[in-house]
């Protein structure tokens, strides 16, 4: 049975998140320059996921999509902050269309901006979209990523076009990077536990009988889907100033695979699952990298063959999809474990 | 030893227990009438039987062999069939086309033209509308066309889930004297009904089942007297 | 012009047997196999990696491995995920895709694998003073023959009554006799079929084949599905059909702008899906809960 999730405030349910990410950003993040560079990739990533969590873990429609809001976002913060002489010479970007040449923001007002675009193109194509369901959606959903990538992949004027963008500049302060996955999270949190989350996680289970209780089901999916595609927009821009670059590729095929199944593996109907997904992949997958380089883990060393890593990976999500289908926490919030009390 | 033996069946839908403990025999030639109110476990109680929903505990031993757990195609294939509830006929095949599927079943191979054949003459409708798309069918008709493709396996034992339901009550009455010719004809029968004065008259036995469990088990003489029906349809001083 | 309206049909041929193969298990299991390109993708191995061979004995080879890849994937994975929310099962057939898709680069490599299968297929013709491509022609010829066989598979024997049965209602289906292990099995292993012959096409054109080979046609196969109608094989084949014929026809329309064939394509398909949700083949609107 489907949990459905909390719905009143709950000090540990909210704070219990928030302070595993502060542990891991301190202890793992501060304590190798590579372990710091995966921890931010991880919190770009969270973010993501959450955006997946807040529309496709409440309301149980699959998008296949959410890879266009990524990608938009990435962008604009990637040509509002890049400065003026790369637009302008870089090789990429020869062709570049003049007025974007010349702007050039702050980082944290060109994420403001990318989420607020990313949120806005969410907004108009979840008015077209939010009545299908199930595998329409996904297609549906999966035509907006379709669109996006060949757009952004043959336009040099918007763009660099299939090659990168150089010179994006960097966020090298780690509890940046978490004040902004912190915000999503409590943005996410609210909204689970409000009204409307409650709603939608209704209609999850039965989308036909939630229109005699009430609940507008359009309504309340495009809310979510506009936040979802902000968040993701967020995201995007977050991951082009830890990567310092722009590029399409990264946001398509394997970066959709990589994200819903974070969520999956995680358990997407809860926030919490989304954390767990995250890391647990991104800890699994740098485990085996390490492995791959005859690195010691935990003092520990095992070698695989090269390449193998990616089987493994996959394989490893395979496997936990069989053995637990609703994701590592069940569908549950974080919560202390319950000592002394029966 | 009966044909049909279910020993202390429970089952359900995941967590929620829908039967709870229910026994009863049916031996060869024979019709049982299982009756109760709605909801309390009639079909749930069918589909375990048949396997189409796997059991908690107990057992059901069908022709001395144990068939708790087995798949519903290996239990068709024992001669056991299932009617289910709103008949289940594939509304996009034709009516030929769903005989034949009911052939699928069959333990011998051989005599399917035979037992085609003879489906007709039970039931004419299948003839007139043989090569039409089975949805068209009235809803009688269509419950016809139903037994039909259970019998085209030629089962031991034909269990019914709710063969009157949508059916007014002409049509009614021509099914079940059809039901009563294959059961003169030798198979065993369970039907389950809601309407319980349909089953209870010409039954050997019908059970009452409330709440996932037998509450009564009556006989034809009973349930001419309507007080002790009513008694345990609705369950005096509960 | 002519040339362009056979490159449209063949390309719908293509792409209507592609639509087919993953229509198959669809239909018996409300699946997306992704992992539907991996088996056009090792095909199209076989196929290039034994053309020492007769063709026959090349395409034969390349059907029995590609054929066996699918029942694998029908008991090592699908078997145990019967009866699960299909949202699971769309994911897990993606992580298996991606399992495929790592595993070929380690037994192959990432570059691309090439050999020229077919050769007497590759060239032109004159047919009435206009020149036309062999291999468009003989794609029509290779498509209209295996759907027509397919047709027959479906509509005329008992196999074909047991999926048609099993695709509307498995469990009513399953009672009357019908072994869903088996039936399972067999879809599989048709559709594994299917993509070989889609794999030859494919090889035939373009000989240089990736982990990634079968990825694009499957995408866009899905796509087909979707809005031919998911709930009929015959839905399936014309959404493919359909899907071939509009980028061909964008390709050769749009000029430089071909390279836009795709967001045009999805745009047509966003569309359509919104006026038709249950495909073409439905009557308006369904919510079908996949």
């Amino acid at each position: 049975m489907k949990h459905n999730g909390v719905t009143r405030f709950s000090l540990q349910n909210f704070l219990g998140p928030i302070v595993v990410l502060i542990a891991v950003t301190y202890f793992i993040g501060g304590s190798s320059t590579s372990l710091q560079l995966v921890t931010q990739l991880a919190l770009c990533l969270f973010v993501m996921v959450l955006s997946l969590q807040i529309f496709v873990g409440n309301s149980g429609v699959l998008s296949f999509g959410h890879g266009a809001f990524a990608l938009v976002g990435s962008y604009t913060s990637a040509i509002l902050t890049a400065p003026v002489n790369i637009k302008d010479n870089a090789l990429s970007m020869n062709q570049l269309w003049e007025p974007l040449v010349n702007p050039q923001v702050n980082i944290y007002l060109s994420l403001l901006i990318a989420s607020a675009i990313s949120g806005l193109i969410a907004a108009i194509t979840g008015s077209l979209l939010m009545r299908l369901n199930g595998l329409a959606a996904g297609i549906a959903t999966f035509a907006l990523l379709g669109v996006a990538y060949n757009v952004f992949f043959n336009n040099k004027k918007i763009g660099p076009g299939s090659q990168a963008l150089p010179g994006v500049p960097l966020i090298t302060n780690n509890w940046h990077l978490l004040l902004l996955a912190i915000l999503a999270l409590v943005i996410v949190y609210f909204f689970n536990i409000s009204k409307i989350g409650r709603s939608l996680r209704a209609t999850r289970e039965d989308a036909m009988a939630a229109p005699s209780i009430g609940i507008n089901i359009f309504r309340i999916r495009w809310i979510a889907f506009t936040i979802s595609g902000a968040l993701a927009g967020l995201a995007g821009g977050m991951y082009s100033h830890v990567a310092g670059t722009f590029q399409v590729q990264d946001y398509y095929l394997e970066f959709t695979f990589i994200t819903l199944s974070m969520l999956i593996v995680g358990g997407s109907a809860s926030l919490w699952g989304a954390l767990v997904g995250t890391f647990f992949i991104t800890a699994v997958g740098h485990i085996l990298l390490m492995m791959e380089q005859d690195l010691p883990v935990f003092g520990i060393k095992v070698s695989i063959p090269l390449g193998s890593r990616a089987v493994i990976i996959a394989l490893t999500f395979v496997a936990m999809l069989l053995w637990r289908s609703d994701g590592i926490t069940n569908g549950k919030e974080f919560s202390l474990p319950k000592i002394g009390r029966k | 030893m009966a044909l049909l033996e279910v020993t202390n069946l429970f089952a359900g839908y995941g967590k929620v227990e829908v039967i709870s403990g229910i026994s009863f025999n049916l031996e060869s030639g024979k019709s049982i009438g299982i009756v109760g109110p709605n909801g309390v476990g009639k079909s749930t109680l069918l589909q375990a039987i048949a396997g189409s929903i796997s059991t908690k505990t107990g057992t059901v031993t069908f022709d001395g062999k144990k068939i708790t757990g087995k798949k519903p195609e290996d239990i068709v294939r024992l001669g056991l069939c299932l009617v289910p509830e709103g008949r289940q006929i594939f509304s996009g095949l034709s009516v030929k086309e769903n005989l034949a599927l009911g052939l699928t079943g069959r333990q011998n191979k051989k005599g399917a033209k035979e037992i085609v054949s003879k489906m007709h003459d039970l039931f004419p409708v299948l003839s007139t509308h043989e090569n039409h798309q089975a949805g068209m069918l009235s809803g009688g008709q269509q419950q016809q066309l139903a037994i039909a493709r259970a019998l085209i396996s030629e089962p031991k034992v034909l269990l019914l889930d709710e063969p009157s339901l949508g059916l007014s009550p002409t049509v009614i009455t021509d099914v079940f004297d059809r039901l009563k010719e294959i059961i003169n004809l030798g198979t065993s029968v369970v039907i389950v009904e809601q309407r319980a004065n349909l089953v209870t008259t010409f039954a050997e036995q019908t059970i009452v089942i409330r709440d996932g469990k037998v509450q009564a088990t009556l006989t034809p003489a009973d349930a001419a007297n309507s007080d002790s029906l009513q008694r345990s349809y609705f369950g005096a001083g509960k | 012009m002519i040339q362009s309206v056979l490159d449209a049909i063949s390309l719908g041929g293509l792409y209507s047997l592609a639509a087919l193969g993953l229509g198959l298990v669809f239909g018996v299991m409300r699946l997306v196999n992704f992992a539907h390109a991996e088996l056009i993708t090792i095909a199209a191995y076989t196929l290039v990696l034994t053309t020492q061979y007769p063709l026959l004995v090349s395409i034969s080879f390349a059907l029995i491995v590609t054929a066996f890849i699918a029942l694998l994937m029908e008991f090592t994975i699908y078997r145990r995920l019967r009866g699960v929310n299909p949202a699971i099962m769309l994911i897990a057939s993606f992580g298996l895709s991606t399992v495929l898709q790592r595993l070929y680069e380690l037994m192959f490599g990432a570059l691309p694998k090439s050999a020229v299968v077919a050769p007497f297929l590759r060239g032109d013709f004159k047919f009435f003073g206009v020149s036309i491509t062999i291999s468009s022609v003989i794609t029509i010829v290779l498509t209209i023959t295996i759907l027509l066989l397919m047709g027959y598979i479906v509509e005329k024997t008992s196999l074909g009554l047991q999926l048609r049965a099993a695709s509307a209602d498995f469990k009513t289906a399953r009672l009357l006799g019908v072994r869903s292990n088996r039936l399972i099995g067999a879809a599989f292993a048709l559709s594994g079929v299917l993509a070989t012959f889609v794999a030859l096409i494919l090889v035939i054109q373009n000989p240089q084949v990736s982990p990634y080979y079968g990825l694009n046609i499957t995408i866009l196969s899905l796509v087909g599905i979707v809005i031919g109608g998911i709930a009929s094989l015959r839905g399936a084949a014309m959404g493919g059909f359909i899907v071939g014929v509009v980028l061909s026809a964008l390709n050769t329309l749009l000029g430089n702008g071909r390279v836009y064939a795709y967001s045009w394509l999805f745009i047509l398909v966003l569309i359509i899906l919104l006026v038709r949700p249950g495909g073409l083949l439905s009557k308006g609107s369904e919510l079908e809960r996949v």
